[in-house]
Formats: C-alpha cells, structure tokens, sequence
C-alpha cells in the first residue's frame, strides 16, 4: 500500500531523540523547514510516572515503557531478548536497552552530562590504541557549551575542580551539591586513597532553568524524572515545535531513496502502523535514530544500488560496535549510616582512572557510587533472610540506611567483528527484522574491568563491606555506539568529522554510531554537541550555499 | 503538507505494567480496590457481577472470614496492633487471586496462633515453618504484601507500603520526595546494628532481573 501524500522539507530527519529534536530546533529557528519522522508515539511524562509506581520491579528502567508493535524495542536487558538479539561469547554484555518514543531514549537517562577528554578523540595518537576521530576536543569544544546550555548542565566551577576537559565558558548552572551519602564518601576517599571525588556535571538544574523546575530530589532520574527537572528529549521536542517544525510520530522509516548516480539522497519512506507508506522528500537527510536503530535502517535500504546497504561502501556500517560494559557490586558497609537515595541517582564519581599512560594496555573508566534508594532492596533481602514482625523492620532500617552499590563505565575499542546485522528468523509486526549483534568483550576492556573489580575490593575494605554481590559478569551500561564510525578514509569509515557520509552528500548521521572510539562517562552530551555540529554545517550549507 | 495519518491502533496504545499482567476487566478495577475497603475481594475477583449503584441500595457488608484471618495472623506477623484494613483487604485479595491454596495456609496460620497462644511475630513464624514447611513461603508473602505493598506479583499501594512507614524519618519513596531542593545535603539518622534474629530458615535472594 502506498499513500499519494507527498511530504516535504528542507531537512528531514529521521528520529526525536536528543539529536534529532535539537537539530530540528536549532534548523526551523534558522528558518529551515524541518519534518521529524519518529518511529514510536508521542508520550506524556505523568502517564510514565503512573507506569512507575505501579511497576512491582522498580529497578526495571524499560518497565515503565512498553513499546508500540510498530517500533518494538528491548522490553528488557535479558538474554535472550525479544527484540535486540545478542550473540557471541559476551552476548549478555551487549543487552542494551533503549526507548523508541517521541523524545527518545533520555526519558530514562540518570542525566549525567560529561565531555570528553581531550585524549578521547586522539587514542591511536597517544596511546596507540584504536582510533582516532576524525575532530578534535578544540572543535567540538563550542558544541559542548552549546549543548550545555540547551539541556542545562550543573557542573563545578574549574577552577576549583578540573574535570580536565578545557572549557571557555563556566557551566551554565553551579554543580549539584552532593548528598550526604556522596559526602560521606568523598571524605572516606580523599583521607584514605589517592584518589579523589568530583561533581559530576549534570542535566539538571540546580535553579529554575528554562522553564523547568529546580531539582527536588526524587532519586527517580531512572526510570523517569517525575518533574522535568531533568533534561530530556522531548524538551527539544516541544521547543521545535513550537517554533514551526513538523514532527511525525509513529513514522517508521524503512527505506533511504538515492538518485540514479547513488550520490544524494532523494527520500526517506516511513510506514505508518498499518503499514500505509508514505515518502518524504527534501534537500537534506539526518539519521538520527539511535546507534542501533541508524544501523539497521541503513542496511534494511539495501537494494541493487548498493546491495551491502546505504553508506556502506566500506563495509562499516553495523560494525564496530562499542559500549561502556560495567562491573558492579552491592554490599552491606559497616561504617555509620549513609541512606543512599536522597537525592538524585548520581551525584559523585572518581575520575581518576578515566585517562593515564596505561591506556596503551588496558581501558579506561569512571566509577559511581550509586545514590540510589535501597529501602526495597532491603526489604526483599531482610525477608529472604527470614526476618519476620519487629526483626524485620529493625533489618530493614539497617539495610536500606548501610547499602552501598558501585559501579563503572568502562572503555571499549572498535571492533569491526563487533557487528550489527539484520536478523533472519525474527521480525516486527511491520515485517521488518529486528537487529541481531555479535559481541565479544575485547581484551582491552576485560583488562581495564579487572583493574575495577580490584578498586572495588578496595573500596569494600575500607568500608568494612560484608555480604558482597557481584553483578555477574559484564554488564551493559547502555552505551552503544561505533555502528556508522567517523573517519577521514572512505575505505573504512562510513562518516567524516562532520558527520556527513562518505557514500552520500546530503546524508548526515548524528548518533553515538559515528563515535570512533567511546571513552569514559556517559555518550548524551557528546551525542547533542555532534548533532548541533550537524545543524551547524547545515544552516551554512542552507543559508549560505 | 498533508494530515498525520491516526491509526486505531496507535490510539489505542496505553499499556501499564500492571495492564500488560491483568486483562481488561481486571485493569480497571485495582484502584477501586483500593478505595473500597470491605468490597475489595469482590473487586479483586471481577465485580463486573455486581449490580449497579443507582439501582440497588449498597449491601451490608459481610465480613469474610478468610479476610478476617488473614488481618489477625497479619497482625501478628508485623508485631502491630493497627494495619490499614482497606490494604490488608486489596492484599488479601491478591494474594489469594494469584494463589490460592493461601486461603487454608492462612487458616493454619491462624489456627497455630490461637492453639499455641503465640504472640509474637517471631513465635508464630518459627511455629509455623516447623509445623509444615510450606507456610515459610505464604510467610513471605504476607511479609511482601505489608512491606512492599505487592500481592501476586502487583502493586497494590507503593507510597503506603510499610517499608516507607518505618523509614519515613530519613528517606522518600522514589518520585515522592517533599523536602524541597537539596535536602539530601542533611545528615540522616544513625541506625544500631541489629541484634535480633530471623525466626525462619534463610531463603535465595533472587534480584529480579532488569
């Protein structure tokens, strides 16, 4: 079935997530036409908090997000998966879990906003060690503040606490202060380590800032913020809006029309969820759909034309994929009484092992000390325990007032053998095949995660930790990105330093799919600094020929 | 331009967790379960039998026994006079809809109580896993129901559930916070390591998966 509707615009992108809607936002303000095309339906936030408090496992952060059967996404981080199919020696390890809303995948993010390290952009160079980007730190650096400014970033002042990503500008808000847990621990570790803690910059506000609220500390940043405290993407969403862009939602977009000459990208086609098509044409095209979202539309627009998918001259796309694989503990501390949960998920972080000469050997990575609420965790462990009546409760104090979880971000490197592919057995209600990626931890991060784990005993130590439980293996942080890497050579690239592909000149990619390697701390940031590059080239392409 | 394109289907779209477990009919009764006390076990079991409000007087109601029970042995299990008697109606209910072999396990409970004369949580627990057990595990469930406010797998309240109550004089429950901006930033209370035992035999803790 095919629609006779025939939309248009300037600049038509696929995916509302933070770098789709801000792109659209900062395009139409220029005076851009803009057509968002969003593969899920457009949500409210009460209807998600409702979700949340009637959801029995809290932890769940998919749980209160049940996806469409036109844009299914991973209803969970278990394997097997009814939709994101890992395989391969680590394929637990690749569970990665994401939302296909209007909005995107921020609606369940802890806020954490870091820029990278200088160093992150230029590991081969220094460190001999995967990839170097095909940008630098210095261009990339006005970006940073500009979407620091758009999602509205707390963060230390750097001259007293030197994150060691050079900055122009102070944050646009003071940083948050850190809870008396996070307190208690930043003492614990100055005194007794050589490591130190800092304030982790964060999409949140620490006063009222753009029309939102000043954080008031429910300690739910994930799954969903209750009061838009937080930065998300539907924020973008609404200020594009309002300003004039079109977005689509439930638009599944499953095809990239080219020209005859295969050099420009002529249409994208969407199917609505009874599977009417529908075609959009325009001068510019954005994937902005998620790593592995971006991926799979890219090779599901295969065709005679270019029978490995679109963009993939190289060969690239869907491979190199890379995430922030994790080691994590929980444990009983026996020191006084923290009561983590009182405000935000994540406050603190020790930055030391996130750059060093050792990264010529192993990965680097950051480590938190979750402020996350324990009272159900320790309800639940209390009664297995077989605490019953006054016991019980006595347990219960103690537990939620004396749990403590760690745990870390840790670098990954491209792998071309860490690979996206296109299912062949399993397939959406739209009769498109859901992703299937091949995973295996490479060494360099196995290595860097067993220098956690001996932090951690560490940590427990001094702590005076009793009843240790380590997260199994490797889990994933929900970091994916690599699938459409950055790169100055066409041959094993798909896009450049300005996220345009190589393959196809009016078709840019702005997602952590172009990342070339992926460094420590969480990718949003970088994502949005990427994506306003994105709409900086095209307003000077647009606007000035 | 043209219209966006609505579909039936995508209208549609609303699903909850706890809609996702129950079907249609059960989805749009748990809050009245809560709301309605002494009616709740009807609710719970589909009070689409019920006859209208506008029609018929509202009956007197008739207190279950199995409720009844189920309300002393809580009593019991938590060491608390008072328990909310809307909640432990919503919880029984559940708990008895999603197994209901619990309904003669809390009538042992029960009967075990009053032979024995057991007043503590303690004594009728360790009573009872002696006596058969399989009461460790309705033991459990009651425990999660009050603690947890969750019944047969579902919530049935979550700011009000007893684990909140005893730990309201430091911590919210998440996405209730009513300290105003950087209260987190005070020191919280101590807490003493416990010196009491657990009256049953210890049992996997299994953390549900994300």
């Amino acid at each position: 079935m095919s629609s006779d509707q025939n939309l248009s615009a300037d600049v038509v992108i696929v995916g509302s997530g933070v770098a789709g809607s801000s792109i659209a936002n900062e395009l139409v303000r220029a005076g851009i036409s803009v057509i968002v095309l969003e593969a899920g339906p457009r949500v409210d936030r009460q209807h998600f908090v409702e979700n949340f408090r009637n959801l029995e496992n809290k932890p769940s952060y998919q749980g209160p997000f049940p996806s469409t059967p036109w844009a299914p996404h991973p209803p969970n981080q278990q394997s097997p998966n009814k939709y994101l199919h890992t395989t391969g020696p680590d394929a637990e390890a690749y569970q990665q879990a994401y939302l296909r809303l209007m909005g995107g995948t921020t609606w369940h993010w802890a806020g954490c906003a870091w820029r990278y390290l200088p160093s992150d952009f230029e590991l081969k160079t220094r460190y001999g060690q995967g990839r170097d980007w095909a940008l630098s730190y210095d261009d990339l650096e006005p970006f940073y503040y500009q979407a620091e400014v758009m999602m509205g970033v707390c963060g230390p002042d750097p001259s007293v606490e030197d994150l060691g990503s050079p900055r122009k500008q102070p944050y646009p808000m003071e940083a948050l202060p850190l809870s008396y847990a996070g307190e208690q621990f930043r003492k614990l570790i100055t005194e007794k380590t050589p490591w130190r803690i800092v304030h982790e910059p964060q999409a949140r506000n620490t006063r009222p800032y753009d029309g939102r609220p000043t954080c008031e500390g429910h300690n739910n940043c994930m799954p969903i913020c209750p009061i838009g405290a937080m930065y998300n993407g539907s924020y973008s969403v609404y200020h594009a809006e309002a300003a004039g862009a079109k977005f689509i939602p439930n638009a599944v977009v499953y095809k990239i029309e080219r020209d005859a000459a295969n050099k420009k990208v002529t249409a994208v086609h969407y199917y609505d969820p009874d599977k009417g098509s529908h075609r959009v044409s325009g001068k510019y095209f954005v994937i902005a759909a998620h790593c592995i979202e971006t991926a799979k539309l890219l090779l599901l627009s295969a065709d005679e034309q270019s029978p490995d998918g679109v963009a993939n001259s190289s060969g690239h796309v869907g491979r190199n994929m890379m995430d922030h694989t994790g080691v994590q503990v929980t444990f009983i501390s026996g020191d006084k009484a923290l009561w983590p949960g009182r405000g935000p998920l994540e406050t603190n972080v020790i930055d030391n092992f996130r750059d060093g000469s050792w990264r010529n050997e192993r990965g680097a990575y950051l480590v938190h000390m979750v402020d996350d609420n324990q009272v159900d965790f320790a309800t639940q462990l209390a009664i297995s325990k077989g605490y019953v009546g006054r016991e019980l409760e006595e347990q219960i104090r103690y537990l939620a007032s004396h749990t403590v979880r760690l745990f870390s971000h840790n670098e990954a490197l491209p792998d071309p053998e860490n690979r996206l592919t296109l299912s062949k057995t399993e397939k959406d209600v739209l009769g498109i095949p859901h992703p299937e990626v091949y995973y295996k931890l490479p060494q360099y991060t196995v290595r860097s995660c067993d220098h956690t784990r001996s932090v951690f005993k560490q940590l427990i130590h001094l702590m005076h930790g009793t009843d240790e439980e380590w997260t199994p293996g490797y889990f994933p942080q929900d970091h994916p990105s690599g699938s459409t890497i950055m790169g100055v050579a066409p041959k094993d690239s798909v896009v450049d330093g300005h996220c345009r592909t190589h393959d196809h000149e009016n078709l840019f990619i702005a997602s952590s799919s172009v990342f070339s390697t992926v460094g420590t701390g969480n990718i949003t940031l970088t994502v949005a600094a990427i994506a306003l590059r994105v709409a900086d080239t095209l307003k000077k392409e647009l606007l000035h020929g | 331009m043209t219209q966006e394109r609505r579909s039936p289907v995508a209208g549609s779209w609303r699903a909850s967790p706890n809609a996702i477990k129950l079907n249609q009919s059960m989805r749009l009764m748990r809050r009245d379960v809560l709301l309605s006390g002494i009616g709740a076990l009807a609710a719970w079991g589909g009070a689409s039998a019920a006859p209208a409000l506008d029609t018929v007087p509202p009956p007197v109601p008739a207190v279950d026994p199995g409720l009844a029970r189920f309300m002393d042995v809580s009593h019991c299990l938590t060491d608390r006079t008072e328990l909310d008697s809307a909640v432990g109606a919503a919880l029984y209910a559940g708990m008895v809809q999603a197994k209901p072999e619990r309904t003669a396990q809390i009538a042992t409970l029960y009967d075990l109580k009053a032979k024995y004369r057991l007043i503590t949580a303690a004594e009728l627990a360790k009573a009872a896993e002696k006596a058969d057990k399989a009461l460790k595990e309705t033991i459990h469930d009651i425990m999660i129901g009050w603690y947890r406010g969750v019944a047969g797998g579902k919530v049935v309240v979550y700011r009000t559930a007893l684990m909140f109550d005893i730990t309201k004089d430091a911590i919210y429950p998440k996405t209730y916070a009513a300290g105003g901006p950087f209260y987190w930033t005070t020191k919280p209370p101590e807490v003493a390591r416990p010196t009491g035992l657990p009256a049953l035999s210890p049992s996997p803790f299994v953390v549900e998966p994300t």
